[in-house]
């Protein structure tokens, strides 16, 4: 393990430079606030309300961070708030009519000698695993489509709203295009074992499709991608009255 | 435009019976399904246990009808006892329906039926994508074929009983990069391009990973440790690994070398190395994004076991040893992946680049 983080600090030093110590220093706040964030849950402070001030803290970090530009900053800010509170949103009363809460049979084995009665809310929790699974996606692709977005409208002084629609979703299509593909295999990686094992013990399609995990899975894989697609029109939007507020 | 809205309501109204389907589709399954259409609380214990977590453990009596099964129609009542904080267990609620087992004459309960949910979250997806301009036809391609290769990867894994995980995991790992690239970029040059940069930045970072791995003797990396304990363990892990950080770099690799092509058009004589160092400084952008990707991802699926050790009175210490450290050292695997990629797809772009006619 302390090779491994070795070696991923030095290549990034070499490859990024003085960039990389703030790349690090950005990792670091991160991983500290969802530690954070777990520990406060474990205390047993409020599931929902925690997890969302955690990740308009890590939202802060990733975009104001990363990113150099502040109009760019600003914009892709808060259509990543406004995506998060959507996906909060849908995701509390999918959740609450999927009951996909929690472990499943599958994990029997790694649930042996815990007592159960954890006292935390895990159908809260559940809402929580999709909105931190989106953080990363999200702040990467309201970064990216406004940062196109904005190179484009910077050269054309002139443009009216359908106009920057467009161009919002020639730049959001490459986007929603690798995004999900990012998601996809990341759910191809989390899935496997898990196909496996339900083969092992019962090969039923009927079982499957209704099984908590694969549909947990899916579902944060959709919500997610709800979200990346969200993003184009928002960012669009709010590009556009960026637009018209400078010109006035 | 009154066609695009015509397609619109369609994908609507397809959504809506798909959805509508699945709730009344219970004919389709052999297991007994019921409807809950009353419940009563039985009995209520609050209990604190040794790690002083209050929780409350309900008895409730389901009433219901069976809605298949040669019992159609007929009443039925079972009890379910759950958790309050219902980790593996399950509070059931009036409307719901419940999948049965059966053994003997006793009926016990199995599981909710979330097929209609199902249905209807990826029918929302849909009627999203058909209400903006996004180029869906591509889209939808990818993730159709790719779900096929995943498709035939699982089968092949059942029926050779995981033997030959990792060989499967390569090839499907080249089948879907290439099939995302092709169908994002076309069947051209710069696909190949960017297609050899995938593939030798992603082989690079696993195999100096598990070079690193092995010289310090896997320490502090619980391999055991893998999702649902499946077996072979360090193979699990690596497959993992791949399928996770693939996407991260198909899209690194892609940005980069188009900025690349973009900036060799417009500038006709700029010299390799001019070339190789503007691929550096947009890679040096892209790193922190997508490890962050990554990071959020990897932690989310642990957080349900993060807080059932917490809450079971392990130390935090322990707690991260057992369950997130083998997602820590998929992240720094994934990390080195995303940073070797950048000199490497800016070295063999600037090669490729200055070498082609315009």
């Amino acid at each position: 393990m302390l090779y491994l983080l070795g070696a991923f600090v030095i290549l990034l030093l070499l490859v990024a430079g003085s960039r990389g110590l703030s790349l690090l220093f950005g990792l670091g706040i991160n991983i500290i606030s969802i530690v954070a964030l777990l520990i406060l849950i474990a205390d047993g402070f409020n599931v929902l309300i925690t997890t969302m001030i955690v990740s308009v803290i890590i939202l802060i970090v990733a975009i104001f961070m990363n990113v150099e530009n502040p109009s760019t900053a600003n914009i892709a800010f808060k259509t990543s708030l406004l995506i998060m509170v959507v996906i909060i949103l849908i995701t509390i009363p999918i959740e609450y009519w999927a009951s996909a809460q929690g472990m499943g049979v599958e994990d029997q084995e790694e649930l042996e000698g815990f007592s159960l009665a954890a006292g935390v809310s895990f159908p809260q929790l559940a809402v929580a695993v999709i909105v931190v699974n989106s953080l990363g996606v999200i702040s990467e692709t309201s970064v990216a489509i406004t940062s196109g977005l904005n190179e484009i409208v910077e050269n054309k002084p002139t443009l009216t709203p359908t106009e920057i629609f467009n161009d919002g979703f020639s730049v959001g299509n490459r986007i929603l295009i690798t995004q999900t593909n990012t998601l996809l295999f990341n759910f191809f990686a989390t899935t496997f074992p898990l196909f496996f094992l339900i083969h092992s013990l019962n090969d039923n399609l009927g079982e499957i499709v209704n099984d908590k995990l694969v549909v947990a899975e899916v579902v944060t894989m959709l919500i997610c991608a709800i979200g990346v697609i969200l993003t184009v029109p928002i960012t669009s939007y709010l590009v556009y009255r960026n637009v018209k507020l400078k010109k006035i | 435009m009154n066609k695009k809205y015509l397609r619109i309501g369609v994908v609507i109204i397809i959504a809506i019976c798909a959805t509508v389907f699945t709730h009344f589709d219970s004919f389709l399954y052999k297991d007994p399904i019921i409807k809950v259409e009353s419940v009563k609380t039985l009995e209520r214990n609050k209990s604190t246990d040794e790690y002083k977590n209050t929780d409350t453990q309900v008895k409730q009596r389901l009433t219901g009808k069976f809605l298949n099964t040669d019992k159609r129609g007929q009443p039925i009542s079972v009890d379910n006892t759950y958790y309050q904080s219902q980790l593996v267990d399950q509070k059931f609620r009036v409307g719901q329906q419940v999948m049965l087992t059966k053994t003997g004459r006793h009926y016990s309960v199995n599981d909710v039926k979330r097929d209609t949910v199902l249905v209807f979250t990826i029918g929302i997806v849909l009627v999203l994508l058909f209400c903006m301009q996004f180029s869906r036809g591509k889209l939808l391609t990818s993730v159709l074929l790719n779900l096929a290769v995943y498709y035939g990867f699982m089968r092949i894994l059942i029926n050779t009983h995981n033997s030959i995980l990792l060989l499967m995991t390569v090839i499907t790992a080249l089948l879907i990069s290439g099939i995302a690239l092709i169908v994002i970029l076309g069947p051209t040059t710069d696909a190949l391009m960017a297609y050899s940069s995938t593939v030798i930045s992603t082989t690079i970072a696993i195999l100096l990973s598990v070079l690193l791995l092995s010289i310090s003797n896997n320490s502090g990396v619980h391999m055991e440790l893998t999702d649902f304990g499946l077996q072979p363990y360090f193979s699990v892990f690596i497959s993992q690994v791949i399928f996770s950080v693939l996407g991260v770099i198909l899209d690194e690799t892609m940005d980069i070398s188009s900025s690349l092509i973009e900036m060799k058009k417009e500038i006709s004589n700029v010299s390799e190395k001019t070339l190789f160092q503007s691929g550096i400084n947009i890679g040096r952008e892209l790193v922190g994004p997508l490890i962050n990707i990554l990071l959020f991802i990897v932690i989310a699926e642990h957080l349900n076991v993060v807080l059932l050790y917490l809450s079971n009175g392990n130390s935090i210490n322990y707690t991260f040893e057992m369950t997130l450290s083998l997602g820590f050292a998929q992240l720094l695997i994934s990390g080195i992946g995303i940073v070797l990629t950048v000199p490497i797809t800016s070295f063999i772009a600037s090669k490729i680049i200055t070498r082609r006619a315009v």
